[in-house]
């Protein structure tokens, strides 16, 4: 049920495949013995990504390398479901172009923007992906989105 | 929302991802094997022979790799194994599912969307409700509860408000229910519990149960318990849309 989210945010957090299942499975069992200690009440998805994407960034740093992210758009829409209007709406190109200017951002306003976008999580559970406070990730959006136009050669914000 | 933000979101479903494994035999296993030396239990003994007797169960009964996996995934539902069942009544005990009430009246108070009674069976004998926590639905045949349907708040709003204990003798198949993860049990009783008023699951709050199916439907998980065969239990669950 969880395995799907945890995996891309794990993907995220680590960019690499093979680290990304390690960190799932090893977060799965942590979070398997820290259940006494889950806060009834409180939601269960955030916790369990905190815990995922925790191991997943640990990885990345003990292996010492930059995370570099290798996202492509796919010839279809993920999914069955047809693609959204918005998602026909975007060409080829301009497809190609936000992943590329994605990739050229510094790991953090990447990760970022692709929890909050692409991986439509909410504030709540990208704070939790990324080990910080709500108020940072509505910070590190918004810094994020001005990189992001400027890689994209758009910094008028328009 | 800017321009840029709407362009980002709409490049989600074009993302190729990579193919997710699928981790949960492995997971299974790791959970259901001896921990590493790093923590010292006093009680070293009776954890390992806990421990070995889980692997056991875990590797004799391969769907119950992924059962011992299912606590994370059906609903709020936990799901242990066991290897036997502690002494518990065999029917629900309904003063544990509420105080018998309307059908407006368990919607108002169940604090999580519930769907109605199912279309294809007669309207339930009973309705009860424990405010916040559980609304139920009984069809009796004389003293005995002939079918129960158990609404409880799903993992969206709270964890683990049912545990569930199944023995090595209990079949465990998963199943998906026009998208929503199941469970069926089947083969022999199981032990099942409702959390209490404290908050935990208390030894008085408990019974056997026959047949069951779990579904976890996000806001809610729902449970079936009855002389169901599997499809019947799926058939029941299809005629109850949320409204």
């Amino acid at each position: 049920m969880h395995q799907a989210i945890a995996f891309r945010v794990a993907f995220v957090a680590a960019g690499d495949r093979g680290d990304a299942e390690e960190a799932v499975q090893d977060g799965f069992v942590k979070a398997h013995r820290a259940l006494g200690r889950f806060r009834e009440g409180a939601p269960f998805r955030p916790w369990l990504l905190r815990i995922v994407a925790n191991e997943a960034h640990n990885r990345r740093r003990s292996a010492g390398r930059r995370a570099g992210l290798a996202l492509r758009a796919a010839v279809a829409a993920s999914g069955d479901a047809a693609p959204s209007p918005e998602a026909a709406a975007l060409s080829h190109e301009r497809r190609d172009e936000l992943l590329a200017a994605l990739a050229t951002l510094e790991e953090r306003d990447r990760e970022v923007l692709v929890d909050r976008f692409l991986l439509d999580l909410g504030e709540e559970e990208t704070a939790a992906a990324l080990g910080v406070r709500r108020g940072t990730v509505k910070s590190r959006t918004s810094r994020a989105l001005e990189r992001i136009r400027a890689a994209l050669g758009e910094e008028d914000g328009s | 929302m800017n321009g840029l933000e709407h362009e980002l979101r709409a490049l989600a479903p074009l993302v190729e991802w990579p193919e997710e494994p699928d981790v949960a035999a492995v997971v299974a296993v790791r959970i259901a094997a001896p921990r590493e030396r790093r923590r010292p239990s006093v009680r070293v003994g009776v954890a390992l022979a806990v421990i070995v007797l889980a692997l056991a169960v875990a590797l004799a009964v391969p769907p119950a790799r992924t059962a011992i996996f299912d606590w994370l995934g059906i609903g709020s539902a936990r799901i242990e194994l066991v290897d036997e069942l502690p002494a518990l009544p065999l029917t629900a005990p309904v003063e544990l599912l509420g105080e018998p009430t309307t059908l407006a009246d368990a919607r108002r108070r169940a604090g999580f969307p519930i769907a109605p009674p199912p279309r294809s069976e007669p309207a339930p004998d009973e309705i009860r409700v424990v405010d916040g926590r559980r609304v139920s639905y009984l069809w009796r045949d004389g003293d005995r509860i002939r079918l129960l349907v158990t609404q409880v708040p799903g993992l969206l709003q709270r964890t683990e408000v049912l545990k569930k204990l199944i023995p090595p003798s209990v079949r465990i198949e998963r199943l998906t229910i026009d998208g929503d993860g199941a469970v069926f049990l089947a083969g022999g009783p199981h032990a099942v519990f409702l959390l209490g008023p404290s908050g935990s699951f208390e030894e008085d709050h408990g019974w056997l149960a026959g047949r069951t199916l779990l579904v976890d439907r996000g806001s809610s998980t729902l449970r079936i318990e009855g002389d169901l065969d599997r499809d019947q239990a799926v058939d029941l669950v299809r005629a109850m849309t949320m409204t």
